[in-house]
Protein backbone atom coordinates (compact mmCIF):
# COMPACT_ATOMS: atom_id res chain seq x y z
CA UNK A 1 0.00 0.00 0.00
CA UNK A 2 2.80 2.82 1.07
CA UNK A 3 4.83 1.37 -1.82
CA UNK A 4 2.00 2.11 -4.31
CA UNK A 5 1.29 5.33 -2.45
CA UNK A 6 4.49 6.73 -2.43
CA UNK A 7 5.40 5.63 -6.47
CA UNK A 8 1.46 7.80 -7.21
CA UNK A 9 2.38 10.88 -5.07
CA UNK A 10 6.18 11.19 -6.34
CA UNK A 11 5.51 10.35 -10.24
CA UNK A 12 1.75 11.97 -10.44
CA UNK A 13 3.94 15.04 -8.85
CA UNK A 14 7.09 15.11 -11.18
CA UNK A 15 4.63 14.34 -14.50
CA UNK A 16 2.35 17.16 -13.33
CA UNK A 17 4.95 19.54 -12.52
CA UNK A 18 7.08 19.05 -16.20
CA UNK A 19 3.43 19.82 -17.57
CA UNK A 20 2.76 22.69 -15.72
CA UNK A 21 6.17 23.92 -16.00
CA UNK A 22 6.71 23.68 -12.28
CA UNK A 23 9.66 21.02 -12.68
CA UNK A 24 11.75 23.73 -10.45
CA UNK A 25 9.41 23.86 -7.79
CA UNK A 26 8.94 20.19 -7.68
CA UNK A 27 12.52 19.07 -7.43
CA UNK A 28 12.99 21.62 -5.38
CA UNK A 29 10.51 21.07 -2.78
CA UNK A 30 11.58 17.00 -2.95
CA UNK A 31 14.97 18.38 -1.57
CA UNK A 32 13.78 20.68 1.10
CA UNK A 33 11.56 17.66 2.22
CA UNK A 34 14.13 15.30 2.84
CA UNK A 35 16.35 18.05 4.78
CA UNK A 36 12.98 18.95 6.98
CA UNK A 37 12.58 15.06 7.42
CA UNK A 38 15.88 15.11 8.89
CA UNK A 39 15.27 18.26 11.09
CA UNK A 40 12.09 17.33 12.17
CA UNK A 41 13.16 13.97 13.09
CA UNK A 42 16.19 15.55 15.60
CA UNK A 43 13.37 17.96 17.24
CA UNK A 44 11.42 14.64 17.09
CA UNK A 45 14.15 13.02 18.39
CA UNK A 46 14.72 14.88 22.09
CA UNK A 47 10.38 14.64 22.35
CA UNK A 48 10.60 11.22 21.58
CA UNK A 49 13.38 10.80 24.08
CA UNK A 50 11.69 12.73 26.71
CA UNK A 51 8.48 11.15 27.09
CA UNK A 52 10.18 7.83 26.79
CA UNK A 53 11.77 8.60 29.97
CA UNK A 54 8.51 10.03 31.67
CA UNK A 55 7.04 7.23 30.62
CA UNK A 56 9.21 4.82 32.00
CA UNK A 57 9.08 6.17 35.47
CA UNK A 58 5.39 5.99 34.81
CA UNK A 59 5.94 2.39 33.98
CA UNK A 60 8.50 1.35 37.00
CA UNK A 61 6.11 3.21 39.26
CA UNK A 62 3.37 0.89 38.55
CA UNK A 63 0.95 3.43 36.86
CA UNK A 64 0.88 1.71 34.09
CA UNK A 65 -0.54 -1.12 35.32
CA UNK A 66 -2.77 0.72 36.72
CA UNK A 67 -3.98 2.36 33.66
CA UNK A 68 -3.92 -0.46 31.54
CA UNK A 69 -6.45 -2.27 33.64
CA UNK A 70 -8.56 1.10 33.50
CA UNK A 71 -9.16 1.09 29.73
CA UNK A 72 -8.12 -2.70 29.24
CA UNK A 73 -11.82 -4.07 28.73
CA UNK A 74 -12.63 -1.68 26.19
CA UNK A 75 -8.98 -1.79 24.64
CA UNK A 76 -9.65 -5.34 24.44
CA UNK A 77 -12.83 -5.76 22.78
CA UNK A 78 -11.55 -3.32 19.61
CA UNK A 79 -8.01 -4.79 19.74
CA UNK A 80 -9.02 -8.95 20.59
CA UNK A 81 -8.29 -11.30 23.11
CA UNK A 82 -4.54 -12.10 21.46
CA UNK A 83 -3.28 -8.91 22.47
CA UNK A 84 -0.07 -9.55 24.78
CA UNK A 85 0.09 -7.67 28.04
CA UNK A 86 2.89 -4.65 27.50
CA UNK A 87 1.32 -3.71 24.02
CA UNK A 88 -2.23 -2.88 25.92
CA UNK A 89 -0.23 -1.27 28.50
CA UNK A 90 1.30 0.50 26.08
CA UNK A 91 -1.71 1.02 23.42
CA UNK A 92 -3.55 2.38 26.76
CA UNK A 93 -1.09 5.30 27.64
CA UNK A 94 -1.54 5.92 23.82
CA UNK A 95 -4.93 6.47 24.17
CA UNK A 96 -4.92 7.84 27.36
CA UNK A 97 -2.59 10.84 25.89
CA UNK A 98 -4.55 11.16 22.65
CA UNK A 99 -7.96 11.87 24.45
CA UNK A 100 -5.67 14.73 26.38
CA UNK A 101 -4.43 16.55 23.36
CA UNK A 102 -0.82 15.39 24.21
CA UNK A 103 -0.24 14.32 20.98
CA UNK A 104 3.57 14.72 21.87
CA UNK A 105 3.08 12.27 24.52
CA UNK A 106 0.85 9.74 22.51
CA UNK A 107 3.30 9.33 19.38
CA UNK A 108 6.12 7.19 21.36
CA UNK A 109 4.04 5.53 23.51
CA UNK A 110 2.01 4.61 20.09
CA UNK A 111 5.01 3.41 18.36
CA UNK A 112 6.05 1.21 21.33
CA UNK A 113 2.61 0.11 21.08
CA UNK A 114 2.62 -1.39 17.33
CA UNK A 115 6.27 -2.13 17.34
CA UNK A 116 5.04 -4.90 20.80
CA UNK A 117 2.14 -5.35 18.24
CA UNK A 118 3.67 -6.38 15.37
CA UNK A 119 6.17 -8.98 17.16
CA UNK A 120 8.73 -8.63 13.97
CA UNK A 121 6.00 -9.46 11.80
CA UNK A 122 5.65 -8.27 7.99
CA UNK A 123 1.83 -7.89 8.03
CA UNK A 124 -0.22 -5.78 9.75
CA UNK A 125 -2.35 -8.07 12.07
CA UNK A 126 -6.41 -6.98 12.71
CA UNK A 127 -5.66 -5.43 16.35
CA UNK A 128 -2.36 -2.87 14.59
CA UNK A 129 -5.12 -2.53 12.14
CA UNK A 130 -7.42 -1.61 14.02
CA UNK A 131 -4.88 0.44 16.93
CA UNK A 132 -3.33 2.43 13.80
CA UNK A 133 -6.79 3.53 12.40
CA UNK A 134 -8.25 4.51 16.01
CA UNK A 135 -4.94 6.45 16.14
CA UNK A 136 -5.36 8.32 12.44
CA UNK A 137 -8.77 8.99 13.08
CA UNK A 138 -8.23 11.42 16.06
CA UNK A 139 -9.50 10.38 19.76
CA UNK A 140 -8.65 13.98 21.12
CA UNK A 141 -11.16 15.47 23.77
CA UNK A 142 -9.45 18.97 23.83
CA UNK A 143 -8.09 20.36 20.78
CA UNK A 144 -5.38 22.07 22.09
CA UNK A 145 -3.42 23.59 18.85
CA UNK A 146 -6.48 24.68 17.65
CA UNK A 147 -7.90 26.71 20.38
CA UNK A 148 -4.37 28.52 20.69
CA UNK A 149 -4.49 29.15 17.07
CA UNK A 150 -8.23 30.65 17.19
CA UNK A 151 -7.06 32.78 20.65
CA UNK A 152 -4.42 34.24 18.41
CA UNK A 153 -6.09 35.29 15.53
CA UNK A 154 -8.28 37.25 17.95
CA UNK A 155 -11.80 34.83 17.59
CA UNK A 156 -14.46 36.62 20.25
CA UNK A 157 -15.44 32.72 21.21
CA UNK A 158 -12.05 30.35 20.52
CA UNK A 159 -14.05 27.13 22.49
CA UNK A 160 -16.83 27.41 20.11
CA UNK A 161 -15.58 24.83 17.97
CA UNK A 162 -14.93 22.27 21.17
CA UNK A 163 -18.47 20.46 21.05
CA UNK A 164 -18.53 20.08 17.27
CA UNK A 165 -14.98 19.11 17.37
CA UNK A 166 -15.95 16.72 19.89
CA UNK A 167 -18.78 14.99 17.55
CA UNK A 168 -16.67 15.14 14.16
CA UNK A 169 -13.75 13.13 15.76
CA UNK A 170 -16.56 10.65 16.89
CA UNK A 171 -17.93 10.36 14.35
CA UNK A 172 -14.59 9.64 12.27
CA UNK A 173 -13.51 6.96 14.70
CA UNK A 174 -16.71 5.33 14.74
CA UNK A 175 -16.59 4.93 11.15
CA UNK A 176 -12.84 3.67 11.32
CA UNK A 177 -13.64 1.12 13.77
CA UNK A 178 -16.79 -0.63 11.72
CA UNK A 179 -14.82 -0.57 8.57
CA UNK A 180 -12.14 -2.20 9.99
CA UNK A 181 -14.44 -4.40 11.30
CA UNK A 182 -16.16 -5.34 8.59
CA UNK A 183 -12.46 -5.97 6.78
CA UNK A 184 -11.48 -8.18 9.61
CA UNK A 185 -15.00 -10.04 8.70
CA UNK A 186 -14.25 -10.00 4.77
CA UNK A 187 -10.38 -11.50 5.43
CA UNK B 1 -0.96 23.37 26.05
CA UNK B 2 1.18 24.33 28.97
CA UNK B 3 -0.96 23.41 31.76
CA UNK B 4 -2.01 20.08 30.48
CA UNK B 5 2.14 19.18 29.89
CA UNK B 6 3.03 20.28 32.97
CA UNK B 7 1.10 18.46 34.91
CA UNK B 8 1.95 15.81 33.03
CA UNK B 9 4.89 15.92 34.15
CA UNK B 10 4.19 16.59 37.46
CA UNK B 11 2.11 13.28 37.36
CA UNK B 12 5.04 11.37 36.20
CA UNK B 13 7.40 13.03 38.91
CA UNK B 14 4.90 12.88 41.93
CA UNK B 15 3.23 9.13 41.10
CA UNK B 16 7.15 7.94 40.85
CA UNK B 17 8.77 9.55 43.69
CA UNK B 18 5.77 8.37 45.67
CA UNK B 19 6.45 4.85 44.63
CA UNK B 20 10.15 5.19 45.17
CA UNK B 21 11.07 5.04 41.79
CA UNK B 22 14.69 5.54 41.01
CA UNK B 23 13.28 8.77 39.30
CA UNK B 24 16.59 9.72 37.21
CA UNK B 25 17.52 5.82 36.70
CA UNK B 26 14.02 5.53 35.07
CA UNK B 27 14.03 8.42 32.75
CA UNK B 28 17.60 7.73 30.88
CA UNK B 29 16.86 4.51 30.35
CA UNK B 30 13.67 5.45 28.96
CA UNK B 31 15.42 8.13 26.87
CA UNK B 32 17.90 5.06 25.03
CA UNK B 33 14.67 3.82 24.14
CA UNK B 34 12.91 6.20 22.38
CA UNK B 35 16.50 7.84 20.44
CA UNK B 36 16.31 4.58 19.28
CA UNK B 37 12.70 4.95 17.54
CA UNK B 38 13.54 8.67 16.29
CA UNK B 39 16.62 6.41 14.52
CA UNK B 40 14.21 3.66 13.67
CA UNK B 41 11.23 6.24 11.66
CA UNK B 42 14.24 8.25 10.13
CA UNK B 43 13.85 6.71 6.59
CA UNK B 44 10.31 6.26 6.15
CA UNK B 45 9.90 10.06 7.62
CA UNK B 46 11.82 10.93 4.41
CA UNK B 47 10.56 9.40 1.95
CA UNK B 48 7.07 10.05 2.87
CA UNK B 49 7.75 13.84 3.39
CA UNK B 50 9.45 14.13 -0.43
CA UNK B 51 6.40 12.83 -1.71
CA UNK B 52 4.14 15.02 0.23
CA UNK B 53 6.19 18.81 -0.69
CA UNK B 54 6.43 17.38 -4.00
CA UNK B 55 2.63 16.88 -4.33
CA UNK B 56 1.75 19.91 -2.80
CA UNK B 57 4.24 22.36 -4.96
CA UNK B 58 3.12 20.74 -8.21
CA UNK B 59 0.29 22.33 -7.89
CA UNK B 60 -1.78 18.83 -7.60
CA UNK B 61 -3.17 19.60 -4.23
CA UNK B 62 -4.89 23.17 -5.65
CA UNK B 63 -6.01 21.18 -8.53
CA UNK B 64 -7.90 18.16 -6.74
CA UNK B 65 -9.62 21.12 -4.51
CA UNK B 66 -11.46 22.57 -7.63
CA UNK B 67 -12.17 19.78 -9.00
CA UNK B 68 -13.74 18.19 -5.44
CA UNK B 69 -15.37 21.53 -4.80
CA UNK B 70 -18.92 21.02 -6.28
CA UNK B 71 -19.11 16.77 -5.64
CA UNK B 72 -18.92 18.32 -1.78
CA UNK B 73 -20.99 21.09 -1.60
CA UNK B 74 -23.80 18.32 -0.40
CA UNK B 75 -21.94 18.07 2.65
CA UNK B 76 -22.36 21.64 3.27
CA UNK B 77 -18.07 22.04 2.85
CA UNK B 78 -17.56 25.40 1.65
CA UNK B 79 -14.63 25.30 -0.75
CA UNK B 80 -12.31 27.85 0.82
CA UNK B 81 -11.07 24.82 3.24
CA UNK B 82 -10.92 22.23 0.77
CA UNK B 83 -7.35 22.86 0.38
CA UNK B 84 -7.23 22.14 4.45
CA UNK B 85 -9.24 18.94 3.96
CA UNK B 86 -6.71 17.45 1.80
CA UNK B 87 -3.48 18.25 3.05
CA UNK B 88 -5.44 17.27 6.33
CA UNK B 89 -4.10 13.26 6.48
CA UNK B 90 -0.61 14.58 4.08
CA UNK B 91 1.03 16.52 6.98
CA UNK B 92 -0.02 17.82 10.26
CA UNK B 93 2.36 20.96 10.08
CA UNK B 94 1.07 21.91 6.76
CA UNK B 95 -2.14 21.54 7.19
CA UNK B 96 -1.58 23.73 10.54
CA UNK B 97 -0.19 26.49 8.52
CA UNK B 98 -3.31 26.22 6.09
CA UNK B 99 -5.64 26.48 8.81
CA UNK B 100 -3.47 29.29 10.39
CA UNK B 101 -3.55 31.09 7.39
CA UNK B 102 -7.97 30.25 6.63
CA UNK B 103 -8.58 31.51 10.11
CA UNK B 104 -6.96 34.68 9.34
CA UNK B 105 -7.82 35.42 5.77
CA UNK B 106 -11.99 34.90 6.52
CA UNK B 107 -12.10 34.95 10.41
CA UNK B 108 -11.97 32.84 13.33
CA UNK B 109 -15.22 33.28 13.79
CA UNK B 110 -16.42 32.85 10.66
CA UNK B 111 -18.42 29.40 9.25
CA UNK B 112 -15.30 29.40 7.20
CA UNK B 113 -12.94 29.67 10.14
CA UNK B 114 -15.19 27.58 11.96
CA UNK B 115 -16.10 24.48 9.61
CA UNK B 116 -12.18 24.55 9.08
CA UNK B 117 -11.19 24.28 13.10
CA UNK B 118 -13.59 21.41 13.33
CA UNK B 119 -11.98 19.73 10.35
CA UNK B 120 -8.59 20.11 12.06
CA UNK B 121 -9.40 18.63 15.00
CA UNK B 122 -11.23 15.55 13.66
CA UNK B 123 -8.93 13.62 12.33
CA UNK B 124 -4.96 13.19 12.43
CA UNK B 125 -2.36 12.81 9.99
CA UNK B 126 -3.52 9.89 8.43
CA UNK B 127 -0.10 8.98 6.07
CA UNK B 128 2.68 10.68 8.66
CA UNK B 129 0.95 7.94 11.59
CA UNK B 130 0.72 5.01 9.89
CA UNK B 131 3.74 5.66 8.21
CA UNK B 132 5.42 6.42 11.69
CA UNK B 133 3.61 3.70 13.37
CA UNK B 134 4.32 0.76 10.79
CA UNK B 135 7.95 1.48 10.15
CA UNK B 136 8.72 1.82 13.60
CA UNK B 137 7.02 -1.09 13.73
CA UNK B 138 8.64 -2.86 10.56
CA UNK B 139 5.41 -3.89 9.22
CA UNK B 140 5.36 -3.38 5.65
CA UNK B 141 2.17 -4.97 4.75
CA UNK B 142 -0.79 -2.38 6.05
CA UNK B 143 -3.44 -4.37 4.92
CA UNK B 144 -6.80 -2.06 4.82
CA UNK B 145 -5.27 0.32 7.64
CA UNK B 146 -5.12 2.66 4.89
CA UNK B 147 -8.28 2.88 3.57
CA UNK B 148 -10.18 2.61 6.84
CA UNK B 149 -8.36 5.45 8.36
CA UNK B 150 -9.28 7.66 4.92
CA UNK B 151 -12.97 6.90 5.52
CA UNK B 152 -12.55 7.82 8.56
CA UNK B 153 -11.18 11.04 7.99
CA UNK B 154 -13.56 11.62 5.25
CA UNK B 155 -16.30 10.90 7.86
CA UNK B 156 -14.85 13.41 10.26
CA UNK B 157 -14.53 16.58 7.43
CA UNK B 158 -18.32 15.50 6.36
CA UNK B 159 -18.91 15.68 10.19
CA UNK B 160 -17.18 19.26 9.97
CA UNK B 161 -19.13 20.67 7.50
CA UNK B 162 -22.66 19.13 8.36
CA UNK B 163 -22.28 19.93 12.40
CA UNK B 164 -20.90 23.69 12.15
CA UNK B 165 -24.53 25.78 11.71
CA UNK B 166 -25.27 28.36 9.07
CA UNK B 167 -24.25 28.45 5.44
Amino acid sequence: MLNVLFGLMLGAALLYGLLRGRADAVTGAVLQGAGDAVKSALDMAGMFALFCGMGEILTRAGAAQWLGKKLRPALRLLLGPAMPGDALEYAAMNLTANLLGLGNAATPMGVEAARRMARGMDEASNALCMFLVINASSVQLLPTTVLSLRAAEGSSNPGAVILPAIAATGISTLVGVLSCKLMEKRA
Amino acid sequence: MNIPLSLFFLLCVGVGAARRTPLYDAFADGAKEGLQTAKRILPPLIAMLCAIRAFSASGLTDALSAFLAPALQGARIPKETLPLMLLRPLSGSASLAMLKEILHTYGPDSRIGLVASVMMGSSETVFYTCCVYLGAAGVRRSRHTIPCALLAWLAGSIAAGLLTPGW
